[in-house]
């Protein structure tokens, strides 16, 4: 079930972003945690979609923080406590510092924007960008992306059926391998040209590239409010940061 | 009848765009020379608070300006193409997965955007691509730089006669594969420590075994993986566009104007409706 939406895409976005800043500025291991902990956790929890998000930010963040463990936890030459050592591979204390840190960064990157896309309205957040007066045009680039995305996927897997019951066989060698991307890809980059070409004139038709500003059908859920706290958000993480960054380069 | 039916020219305010490119191109660069020049003592002691910060706003906030300059110049036919760019980019990823292939081929949208609508839509394609993909793979947000370089790099490509003939492409794909992974390599090292898939982590593994620091390791690890995939790319799009109709090819102006692809404008070759696996 959706849970009921209290603040604009908008500011749940920039929301995000600005946690993943913060990360980044404070760059300490306590710090990601609490946010991991305090912040990812409830978020998702009380999402509504907890299972799928969850699902996701382990599908996303698993095999990278797998094989991020693997690679600085075996190889980290710069590494001087040696715990384990395999002859060319040797585990050092540093390597696996360097693997837990980086790994705990990547997760709550994951898990903070994941969450924040997930629970996004799409058709909300490009209503609002019209409302705000944002390009147009990127606005028409966004939502006509994300809205292609469901219908490139399932072209690409009907196109994949036909040609296997044409007789497409997927094989071990390199060269079958692309002989059948080229098969899949083909017919799929054409139909969707041809699409848009059509598009193209019924946009020309419709004024898409004469100038002024555009109106949305969908009314618009930001608030005076919510836009000073995104300009009040934006300036104390701009202050926290400098000021952190400074006081780390004195000390 | 209404003005609003009637298709006024947009105006022209040529400065502000080459402003907006000139900075955007100046602050890639200058993040890019920040980290290999300055930075790659720090990845050695912690993580790099200020490299990540800098790599994170650099790249992101120089893909931004660029697609900023790029979007007002571009014509209606370059923005309809633009999307299903953008969307093949993401869906063709994950084809290739479900084939069972080892490259990522994350960039034959933007390729195929750059070919027919000319390198700033190829830019502008490949900045956005990595920015709607990063709301569902993270990941691919700090690479929107890269990205951009990818598609404008493979219109200028396009532009000098690169895909006239089926055999110039794989060498115009080494080069931008091997730029591409030049540039993406201080990304993945300052924002994820290098993580990736476990094949790229692997090739990475072999360089530090052999003692190189972790830019090193993975800037060589770009310029393989890149060079490899973009080689791919390159012929795929190359076999795509031959086979497509004139009538598609000639709704692009960029494509017309150019030449892109010779003398060949849309006779479908043999290899490209022939199906695999014999």
């Amino acid at each position: 079930m959706p849970r009921r939406r209290i603040y604009n895409p908008l500011t749940e976005l920039l929301a995000a972003v600005l946690l993943v800043v913060l990360v980044l500025v404070v760059n300490r291991w306590e710090f990601s945690l609490a946010v991991l902990v305090f912040g990812v956790l409830p978020a998702v929890l009380l999402s509504g979609r907890a299972r799928q998000i969850g699902l996701a930010i382990v599908l996303v963040a698993g095999p990278l923080l797998l094989s991020s463990l693997l690679l600085h936890g075996l190889f980290f030459p710069e590494g001087s406590t040696v715990l384990v050592d395999l002859g060319i591979a040797r585990v050092t204390a540093e390597g696996l510092t360097f693997a837990a840190g980086m790994g705990l960064r990547m997760t709550v990157f994951t898990g903070v924007l994941l969450t924040a896309a997930m629970t996004m309205d799409i058709p909300e957040l490009l209503a609002t960008m019209t409302h705000r007066g944002w390009n147009r045009k990127l606005v028409f680039i966004v939502g006509s992306a994300v809205g292609l995305l469901p219908h490139v996927a399932l072209r690409a897997q009907q196109v994949t059926r036909a040609q296997q019951a044409r007789g497409l066989v997927v094989g071990r060698a390199p060269l079958s391998r692309f002989r059948a991307l080229v098969a899949v890809t083909t017919p799929l980059v054409i139909g969707l040209l041809v699409d848009a070409s059509e598009r193209n004139s019924m946009l020309e038709a419709r004024g898409f590239s004469s100038p002024g500003a555009r109106t949305s059908y969908l009314p618009d859920t930001d608030t005076p409010h919510q836009r000073r706290a995104r300009r009040a958000m934006v300036a104390v993480v701009g202050v926290f940061s400098a000021a952190w960054l400074v006081i780390a380069a004195v000390a | 009848m209404s003005s609003s039916l009637t298709l006024a020219a947009e105006s022209t305010a040529q400065r502000p765009r080459r402003l907006l490119l000139a900075l955007g191109g100046a602050l890639i660069v200058a993040t890019y020379l920040f980290l290999v020049i300055v930075q790659p003592a720090e990845i050695a002691g912690g993580m790099g608070s200020t490299a990540s910060l800098v790599s994170l706003f650099g790249f992101l906030g120089g893909g931004a300006l660029l697609v900023g300059g790029i979007l007002p110049m571009l014509t209606t036919s370059s923005l309809v193409v633009m999307p299903l760019g953008i969307a093949l980019n993401i869906a063709i990823g994950q084809i290739a997965g479900s084939l069972g292939m080892q490259i990522y081929l994350d960039a034959i949208g933007t390729v195929l955007v750059a070919v027919l609508a000319g390198p700033a839509a190829g830019a502008a394609t490949g900045a956005i691509s990595n920015a709607i993909w990063g709301l569902f793979n993270p990941f691919a947000l700090p690479f929107a730089a890269g990205a951009a370089l990818i598609g404008l790099l493979a219109g200028l490509a396009a532009r000098y006669g690169a895909f006239r003939r089926v055999y110039l492409a794989p060498v115009a794909g080494v080069i931008v594969g091997a730029i591409g992974g030049l540039v993406a390599a201080p990304v993945a090292v300052f924002m994820f420590g290098a993580a990736g898939t476990f094949g790229t982590n692997a090739i990475i593994a072999a360089f530090r075994s052999m003692g190189d620091k972790l830019l090193v390791a993975a800037t060589k690890q770009g310029l393989l993986s890149d060079s490899l995939d973009k080689i791919v790319v390159f012929v795929l799009v190359a076999l795509i566009v031959y086979a497509l109709p004139q009538r598609a090819v000639r709704q692009f102006p960029f494509a017309r104007t150019y030449r892109v692809l010779g003398t060949r404008t849309g006779t479908p070759t043999r290899a490209a409706v022939q199906p695999a696996g014999k």
